[in-house]
């Protein structure tokens, strides 16, 4: 059984592969990412164009990403206490 | 008791402050250079756990402790929060960039994005601590 599943899995991926490997990814639409290129540098003031897009673009995008990272620190500090006793009003 | 090798221990004393040193250039010119306050952040925080490796949990706890630690990753994210409401007042969206520029390849240039990399990057390193001895305690415990 394990391995009738293992070969449909394989055959999936093999799928799956075989089928992106002609897929065209060098034509960019819509045209943004020329606007970045053109007036990052004027609108940021930022040299490196991947944080004058995240944190000036896409800060909020970032804050977002920042509270995850805050939320799973939180977690261990919650989860893993050191004064735990019993489990049960932990 | 003590099993960490002479040399591991020495070149981890002197390497340490060069780290440190690495992760703050990672956040604050992370407009200029590729790098930023996660990356930057992580360095912080992967020095603060060799030192942890090499000397022992508990002296690292002393030289960084941990209410310490854990009160700046949440001034960091509190400051983060705040900046990005600070321009509201001012008239601007939340989290737009209202500082003027200065010269371009200098650090004060790129206005509200250092601020911002300053306290990702702080945060991300305290929290990175934290998890750290909070984990190796949790281990040690049982």
């Amino acid at each position: 059984m394990n391995r009738i599943f293992a070969i449909l899995i394989l055959c999936v991926v093999a799928f799956f592969l075989f089928s992106s490997l002609n897929l065209d990814y060098g034509h960019p639409r819509g045209g943004q990412s020329n606007y970045y290129v053109e007036h990052g540098l004027k609108e940021t003031g930022a040299l490196n164009m991947v944080t004058a897009i995240y944190l000036n673009y896409r800060a909020y995008d970032t804050l977002g990403e920042a509270t995850v990272f805050f939320a799973s620190a939180l977690g261990v500090f919650m989860l893993l206490r050191k004064d735990r006793e019993g489990g049960e009003d932990g | 008791m003590d099993r960490t090798s002479r040399i591991v221990k020495i070149f981890t004393r002197k390497l340490f402050p060069f780290i440190l040193l690495y992760g703050c250039y990672l956040i604050s010119h992370g407009h200029l250079s590729p790098g930023g306050g996660f990356q930057g952040g992580v360095i912080f925080g992967s020095a603060i756990i060799l030192l942890g490796l090499v000397e022992g949990i508990r002296i690292t706890e002393k030289r960084f402790r941990e209410d310490i630690l854990s009160l700046v990753k949440n001034v960091g994210m509190l400051i983060f929060i705040l900046t990005g409401f600070s321009g509201m007042f001012l008239g601007y969206a939340f989290l737009s960039d209202f500082l003027p520029q200065g010269n371009v390849g200098t650090v004060p240039s790129a206005g509200l994005i250092l601020f911002l990399n300053l306290t990702i990057g702080f945060m991300v390193g305290t929290g990175i601590a934290v998890i750290f001895y909070r984990t190796v305690r949790h281990g040690s415990e049982e």
